[in-house]
């Protein structure tokens, strides 16, 4: 059927660009607002570009994010790069493994270990937050990397897709796999994880993304701010006790905070929607 | 000398289901031999067993003399093509049939040249760098066997490898596994459930009914002398007409008025057989019986006709039919009587309690 109707056509490209510009504002006032002094937010929200941009990304960037925080952004956006890959490298891992050994493995109580891994999902980090802290101070991981990433390691998400995808594993080819000669390991890392590719770049993204937006962990765990990750950092710098905010430089920070996610979801998402939608098998 | 031996095999499921009660069979050097049966008779069951990828729970398995029963399926130096060919999607062509032989630890320079001399006897040269999705079902089919060929085993094992594709590439690649498996002499079992390609391909058939083995034999000696009713009806196309009858003193009675005269010593209900091809089409002061046409199946070379005998009845009170094929074209009208006669030398006799070959 072809539509020749001049008037729906003009209303539905409003109702789109309209749609757009209320997505889009947010994210040109943060970067026209990284371009200004600090004192031009004292009265408006300023709409167009400073002359202060290179000034205001130099400082943020390489020397201090703010005056109550002395850190130079870089070295936020590392220590958010290192919990963010950590959590979503030892997710995948442990998940995969986890979930081979629920499928390809004939063990006792097989399928209540399944259960019992699938019921935590029903444990977000908020409810066992005191506890895990309690460990986590136990075991001296205050104030450090494995104590930001441990914790959020393990996925009962993770594992049920992998199970879901190994088990639309067509069953010939595990036995090809048998008959060829292929132990448990080769069979992991030969057949098992170059097939399982489209679903490991979609859990990347998706893990890639709930690492990088931690918010209430790093929180609680760094005291140290060498440790500060950069999304906790931004409400830091929020939370001034007295006097002006430094929006310009929060803007600076909150456009860097956003690169990363962008990029991975940018440079990922034909694999990502394969991932999710076809198991080419 | 016996390359594979079945003694006493059996299989029963943890839940107390009887998939094959017991299998004995040996098996010749360079023989192949096809498991044949219709769905859900066990032959898949049968030949997993074989290849060790089902367990075995009585019984003995043994290739060239050593008992296999507990060993890993790569260990039993056996190698499968199975029914949709199982290629690794994501290896080349080059890499799948490498894959058996990489992981035995063969090394880089012995596989390569595995591999190409395996891929010119099929022809596969140019596809050795394509990936399985890039090839079309009789490639796939062909790297599949290349695959089980590239390790040189002792018995090649076939799960239905023809099913998945058309129908003139089954009878191309048919002739091909058979030329194939007469060039390597090697020991092949090979599992159908399409009577054709049993019957082309075997040196002898395994004729599987529920678990178990109706008869054993070459081809022919199933089709001359088939043991049991099944056999009878499962070799052949179209399948054999089998009717209820009587074995009387004066011979086989069909039904009141139809008696075929026979002396033999078996008294009481009996089925009588007779091929479809063997009736012989005659008229009314020699015919044997009259057959009441309903429908017929031109097929240019023969034509099949499918009707009922006349004045005779099944005890459901419903016409008995029968099959008659006959070499070339034949017309005859809806509803009109045919005679025929039908040779003793072609008759079947089977008990009608025990359903076996009298």
């Amino acid at each position: 059927m072809i539509e020749n109707r001049p008037w729906l056509k003009l209303f539905s490209h409003f109702i789109l660009i309209a749609g757009v510009l209320i997505v889009a504002l947010p994210v040109w006032v943060a970067l026209v607002g990284s371009t200004q002094s600090a004192s031009s937010f004292a009265d408006s929200v300023p709409l167009w570009f400073g002359d202060q941009g290179v000034q205001n990304w130099s400082h943020v960037l390489f020397h201090a994010a703010g005056s109550t925080l002395q850190i130079p952004v870089w070295h936020l956006l590392l220590n958010s790069m290192i919990m963010a890959l950590g959590i979503t490298f030892g997710k995948i891992a442990i998940s995969m493994i986890s979930a081979y050994a629920i499928v390809f493995f004939r063990f006792p109580f097989r399928s209540l270990i399944f259960w019992v891994i699938f019921i935590t999902l029903m444990l977000p980090v908020e409810v066992r937050i005191v506890p895990t802290y309690q460990v986590i101070a136990n075991l001296n991981m205050l104030n450090s990397y494995s104590g930001l990433i441990l914790p959020m390691i393990a996925s009962a998400t993770a594992t049920f897709l992998f199970r879901q995808c190994f088990m639309s594993m067509p069953g010939e080819l595990v036995e090809a796999a048998r008959i060829d000669g292929a132990g448990p390991i080769r069979f992991f890392f030969d057949i098992l994880l170059p097939m399982s590719r489209t679903n490991i770049a979609a859990m990347f993204v998706i893990m890639f993304i709930y690492g990088w937006n931690q918010y209430l962990w790093p929180l609680i765990i760094t005291t140290d701010d060498t440790y500060y990750t950069l999304v906790m950092s931004i409400k830091n710098m929020l939370s001034v006790p007295d006097g002006d905010i430094e929006w310009n430089n929060v803007m600076v920070t909150t456009l860097l905070a956003m690169i990363p996610p962008v990029a991975v979801v940018v440079g990922m998402q034909k694999l990502f929607v394969k991932g999710l939608v076809d198991a080419e098998k | 000398m016996t390359d594979l031996v079945l003694k006493n095999i059996g299989k029963t499921y943890p839940n107390g289901y009887q998939a094959i009660p017991s299998i004995d069979l040996s098996i010749e050097e360079g023989e192949f031999i096809v498991l044949v049966g219709p769905s859900g008779c066990g032959k898949s069951t049968l030949l997993r067993m074989v290849a060790g990828l089902e367990t075995i729970t009585q019984g003995d398995l043994l290739i060239k003399g050593n008992r296999v029963n507990e060993k890993e399926p790569a260990d039993r130096d056996i190698a499968m093509v199975f029914q949709n060919y199982a290629l690794y999607p994501h290896m080349t062509v080059r890499a799948n049939m490498a894959y058996g032989l990489k992981n035995r630890g063969v090394p880089k320079e012995e596989r390569d040249t595995k591999v190409n001399s395996v891929a010119t006897m099929l022809g596969l040269e140019e596809l050795l760098d394509r990936k399985p999705n890039q090839l079309s079902g009789g490639q796939r089919q062909r790297v599949a066997m290349g695959r089980a060929m590239v390790r040189d085993p002792k018995v090649f094992l076939f799960d239905e490898p023809l099913s998945n594709l058309d129908a003139k590439l089954r009878v191309q690649m048919r002739v091909e596994i058979r030329q194939l498996q007469r060039k390597l002499a090697t020991t092949t079992l090979y599992v159908t459930h399409d009577q054709v390609e049993a019957m082309t391909l075997a040196d002898r058939l395994v004729v599987l009914n529920k678990g178990k083995a109706e008869q054993i034999g070459t081809p022919m000696e199933l089709y001359n002398k088939p043991a049991s009713t099944f056999v009878a009806a499962f070799i052949g196309s179209p399948a054999m007409n089998l009717l209820d009858a009587e074995m009387t003193e004066v011979g086989i009675k069909l039904n009141e008025s139809l008696v075929l005269p026979l002396s033999h010593d078996y008294r009481g209900k009996m089925i009588w057989g007779i091929r479809p091809e063997h009736l012989v089409a005659s008229d009314e002061q020699n015919g044997d019986f009259a057959l009441q046409v309903q429908a017929v199946e031109s097929l240019g070379a023969e034509t099949l006709i499918h009707g009922v005998l006349v004045g005779s009845q099944q005890t459901d009170g419903s016409a008995v039919p029968l099959v008659v094929r006959l070499s070339g074209p034949h017309l005859p009208d809806i509803g009109s009587h045919l005679w025929f006669t039908a040779p003793r030398e072609d008759w079947h006799l089977f008990d009608a309690n025990t359903q076996q070959r009298l």
